[in-house]
């Protein structure tokens, strides 16, 4: 590590995620998956302090990176949105990540996530990286984050070309850039690639989807058994942690008490009144309030398509490489804001919201992520069409100064007033 | 820059042209005849197929000036660049309502979400995107060509017809040909004093994606002839390029040159990027030449590595004898402003100064602008002595 | 019973008791340190003009300042408001405008006279009352003078819809041209970026006849009269625009005491 302060933003991490997880284990009825997803937390991080120790390399990489194939390679992987989603919402310490992004000249209408991350890399608060690794698919910030990071960090970099549709060649082609990264991670980490570890991974991939996709039907209940922070913890054990095992203890665990909270007609909130579904993600740092101001109008996250409806189909675990492949086209986020708006992303929507009786949506409209809120106007009118009324937030998701706490609860409970009337 | 005004019948032509712009004569009598016009949205959309399917191409651009974009600012939200937002304005207003087919790429997001809610909102027969991937490998350019194999065929079964190699190569050398006089048209402007200047010639770029290729080259033909003959020069106090997000407004190039700047190149899709690279039918297929340039082109930001990109301006830099170069994003040119931290540093390495202005798509470079530009022309000044 | 509302916004309070009949008595107040002080002080005016003095009449108050009010507990939020008010004045009312000091929010209003759907001006201040006042400072006249010049102007000088900052700085550059810009096209390039601004609002949300303007804003002509011309048809503008939220408040607010009663 090249200073003393570099550890300690991870060190805080780890610390804060466990000082959550014992919180919430002492907590008399609280879920014990949220403390495993403390957990899971807390090893991530703990797993990138000590990658150095155990002469494990460092990737940092960009959202939706298929880090299946760094795990089976025995690399480290660094999420890097999340690391400056939970230095929001565990640290508050994002305003001076993103002012140092400022400073090194990213505009601010680049996504803040993505400048909050280079003022990360800039700052030297969390390890360097020993490989920075990126892709097209979400957007064009991701896209283009990349090389930035590389010059700022010294480190080497690949960048993952994902093809926009899925015609003929284009599967094929991901493939070919998924061999590419290999190679290129071998010769970094002078390792080979672990196939069948690759194998065990996709495996244990599919074990993963499918708890997915039960958790899914089981959040159709009413009462509804997750609250509004639920889904965000749901999706993260993807992004950290795919097709491991603390991802399936972490899902079965909460698949089981969903199962159980429905037996017994336990809601999330102790009276249900509005079912909702949100679109995109809310300001993470103002999650607390937000759970608050749900819970106290009995108000339930049901169901967040753009995040949480896989596409169907399996993955050959004796064909590793294209099953990694395979994977990017199946996962929501692809479906929801990749490709052309007139594939499976309104459709997606208008089902969801029938399916989970949803009272209305909320669209968070983040300001630093133009094409999502292109499509805002295309969803609401699919969705008032199905007598769903929507309502869109425009917001940031980790800049404390686009809104404050009072602005976006006197939006919500002018909705909850308006859905209250119907 | 010591201007008077340009005397140039030729070029006149080519500013009634952009003046009429969408509803020119030449779409109406087309239009007229029965036949067909298709708007495309990008440079990596390969015009010459859609030539060569006996259909003209315009390229789809916005209001030339700064406008207000209600419908726009509904539709594709206020955090889309003012490009897609003018060209959608323009387009849901009814101002391209002659064109019979819409072609993007995936290029960048602000484009592709124009194309979708373009063909969700505005009525149109054919539309198509192909996936342009962000790389130059073979891999790169097979998933490409694919895409333009499959753009092709596409088409031949709306039309109902079969785009031959005849007609591909014909197009090529059409498309080739004003090329190459673009070419010479800047090459003119790598002297000291130019009989042509940047807003002019911005003018004639403007009207070469607004008109049939084949009337476009003659009149360019006859235009270089007049240049050649001209006794006009222009001449600034410093040699500066224009670079960064898609901008066709000659007004914003006027209110530089006004300053006493001269523009003598830039780095736009819409003007040095559109015609830098010709088709080389060389031992290929003329589908997979088409496909190779398109690719391989002078690339727009959205492409990775970058260095391609930085390494050319740096080459036109030296071509051009470039003293300074303007850079202008528009708000929410995500790639653009992206690689602005880079590419100030690549320029600072060889000693050129840059000024990176905010703008919106249309901007006639008045008020801030202006007043910047001033204080760099001045420094710049200040730097020769 | 009569009932009162009271609507407490950024920078001013207005308060109105509503009889059987219709607003039988109205107060205003600017905000200060003090808001209880404040807003009780409105109260009393209203009860003044309506020749009441009896205190204990049910209150209910909306706005942006209304949470921060300790002695009045019921509260609605400022939409739900502004839909029951403006049906009160005008039951044609589809699409309501309202323009305040510091936000500008546009309301869709459904048959019964209820909040159907809304939008809030995006994160910027070139749409508001305040960015108009702070122009006309800008270029030393009266918000009045501003608003005449605005409908005078035979063209309009080009004004950044974007952004207030960009918009400042263009405005002083048209100050100082050389020949300046006259004052008349300056105002109307104001006026049209900011009612171009609101029409693109107004545009998100749908625009469904009849469309009414309310707050602050609304007294302003100039605004009006250029909206007016974009739009291509009038705007209802109720009499005294500024108490609509304040109107639908009481009327929320009798609403309640009939349920509570039955």
């Amino acid at each position: 590590m090249s200073s003393a302060g570099t550890s300690t933003k991870i060190e805080t991490f780890i610390q804060t995620a466990n000082l959550l997880s014992r919180m919430n284990r002492s907590q008399p009825g609280a879920r014990e998956s949220r403390t495993l997803y403390y957990r899971m937390l807390a090893d991530y991080y703990n797993n990138i302090h000590r990658a150095r120790q155990e002469g494990k390399l460092i990737a940092a990489h960009t959202v939706f990176f298929p880090t299946e194939v760094l795990y089976a390679m025995d690399i480290v992987p660094m999420h890097m949105e999340t690391t400056t989603w939970l230095s929001a919402f565990l640290l508050k310490e994002q305003s001076e990540l993103l002012a140092k992004g400022s400073e090194l000249g990213l505009a601010p209408e680049i996504c803040s996530p993505h400048r909050g991350v280079a003022g990360m890399f800039a700052l030297q608060e969390i390890p360097k990286p020993d490989v920075i690794l990126w892709s097209n698919l979400i957007c064009d910030n991701t896209a283009k984050s990349g090389e930035l990071l590389m010059e700022l960090t010294g480190s080497p970099g690949y960048f993952l070309d994902n093809p926009f549709q899925d015609s003929p060649g284009e599967l094929d082609y991901l493939i070919g850039e998924l061999k590419e990264m290999v190679t290129f991670l071998e010769e970094v980490s002078g390792k080979k690639m672990n196939w069948e570890k690759l194998s065990e991974i996709i495996e244990r991939t599919n074990k993963e989807i499918d708890l997915y996709r039960e958790i899914n039907e089981l959040r159709k209940a009413v009462p509804s058994p997750m609250n509004i922070s639920g889904y965000l913890e749901l999706i993260s054990a993807d992004y950290l942690f795919p097709g491991q095992v603390q991802a399936i203890e972490y899902l079965t665990k909460l698949r089981d008490e969903l199962k159980s909270s429905i037996l017994n007609k336990e809601g999330a909130v102790t009276n249900e009144r509005f079912r909702l579904m949100n679109l995109f993600i809310p300001p993470l740092h103002l999650l607390g309030s937000l759970v608050n101001i749900f819970d106290e109008q009995g108000a339930v996250s049901v169901a967040e398509p753009m995040f949480t409806r896989w596409s169907d189909g399996k993955l050959d675990p004796s064909k590793p490489l294209r099953s990694v492949a395979q994977k990017s086209f199946l996962i929501p986020e692809r479906r929801s804001m990749y490709g052309p708006l007139k594939g499976p992303a309104i459709p997606d929507i208008v089902e969801s919201a029938e399916q989970y009786q949803v009272d209305g949506a909320i669209y968070w409209a983040f300001m630093g992520c133009r094409h999502t809120c292109a499509a805002i106007k295309v969803i609401k009118e699919a969705l008032n069409e199905i007598d769903v009324p929507m309502l869109t937030i425009d917001c940031d998701i980790i800049d404390p100064t686009v809104n404050s706490e009072d602005e976006v609860r006197e939006q919500l409970m002018q909705f909850f007033e308006m859905l209250e009337d119907r | 820059m010591n201007t008077k005004s340009t005397c140039l019948p030729t070029f006149e032509r080519f500013r009634a042209v952009n003046k009429a712009f969408p509803k020119t004569q030449e779409i109406s009598e087309i239009k007229q005849r029965g036949e067909k016009v298709f708007g495309w949205l990008c440079t990596y959309v390969p015009e010459e197929i859609i030539h060569a399917a006996g259909i003209l191409p315009v390229r789809i651009t916005g209001y030339p000036r700064e406008m207000e974009l209600e419908d726009a600012n509904a539709y594709l939200y206020i955090n889309n660049c003012s490009f897609s937002r003018s060209c959608f304005q323009m387009g849901i207003s009814g101002e391209y309502d002659y064109l019979d087919g819409v072609v993007a790429g995936s290029t960048c997001d602000g484009a592709r979400r124009l194309f979708d809610l373009w063909r969700h909102y505005i009525d149109i027969p054919y539309s198509h995107i192909l996936t342009v991937p962000r790389k130059f490998t073979s891999r790169a350019h097979s998933l490409y060509y694919d895409q333009v194999k499959l753009f092709k065929s596409s088409l031949e079964q709306y039309l109902e017809t079969h785009i031959d190699d005849a007609k591909l190569l014909n197009s090529i050398q059409v498309y080739n040909e004003a090329r190459g006089k673009l070419k010479k048209l800047y090459e003119l402007r790598k002297a000291d004093k130019t009989p042509i200047s940047g807003s002019e010639t911005m003018e004639v770029l403007n009207a070469s994606f607004r008109m049939t290729k084949e009337s476009f080259n003659k009149h360019l033909d006859i235009l270089l002839d007049e240049l050649s003959r001209s006794r006009e020069k222009h001449h600034g106090e410093a040699r500066l390029m224009v670079m960064g997000s898609v901008m066709n407004n000659p007004e914003f190039i006027k209110s530089i040159e006004d300053l006493g700047g001269l523009v003598v190149t830039d780095e736009l899709c819409t003007s040095t990027r559109y015609w830098s690279d010709p088709v080389v039918v060389d031992g290929v297929e003329p589908l997979e030449a088409i496909s190779k340039r398109y690719l391989n082109n002078y690339p727009c930001a959205r492409m990775v590595p970058s260095e391609e990109r930085f390494d050319r301006i740096k080459k036109m830099i030296r071509e051009y004898r470039v003293d300074g170069v303007i850079s202008q994003i528009i708000r929410y040119c995500v790639p653009y402003a992206h690689d602005l931290p880079l590419i100030t540093q690549r320029l600072q390495e060889i000693g050129i100064p840059i000024l990176s202005l905010d703008v919106e798509y249309g901007t006639s470079g008045s008020g801030q602008v202006r007043t910047r530009v001033q204080a760099f022309l001045e420094m710049l000044e200040a730097r020769k002595r | 019973m009569q009932t009162i509302g009271i609507d407490i916004g950024s920078l001013n309070i207005k308060a109105v008791v509503l009889g059987s009949e219709g607003i039988i008595g109205s107060g205003a107040e600017v905000i200060g340190d003090d808001i209880d002080e404040r807003a009780s002080a409105a109260i009393k005016k209203a009860l003044n003009q309506a020749g009441l003095d009896e205190d204990g009449l049910p209150v209910l108050a909306t706005g942006a300042g209304s949470k921060l009010v300790a002695n009045i507990s019921q509260r609605k939020t400022l939409a739900s408001c502004l839909a029951r008010g403006i049906h009160f004045l005008n039951p044609e009312v589809r699409t309501l405008v309202d323009m305040g000091a510091e936000s500008t929010t546009v309301i869709r209003i459904n048959q019964k006279g209820k909040l159907a759907d809304w939008v809030n001006q995006d994160k910027c201040a070139s749409g508001t009352g305040l960015f108009l006042q702070q122009m006309a400072k800008l270029m030393g006249v009266s918000l009045e003078d501003l608003s005449c010049y605005a409908i005078q102007a035979k063209s309009k000088a080009d004004i950044s819809s974007t952004c207030a900052v960009f918009a400042e700085s263009e405005v002083i550059s048209h100050v100082h041209r050389n020949p300046p810009t006259p004052k008349e096209d300056i105002a109307a390039g104001i006026y049209h970026s900011v009612a171009s601004r609101t029409i693109s609002l107004m545009k998100r949300l749908g625009i469904t006849q009849d469309v009414a303007i309310t707050g602050g804003v609304a007294l302003n002509g100039g605004l009006v009269t250029i909206m007016q011309r974009e739009l291509g048809f009038d705007l209802i503008k109720p009499e005294y625009p500024q108490q609509v939220a304040a109107l639908g408040a009481a009327i929320i607010a009798r609403e309640k005491l009939h349920k509570d009663l039955t």
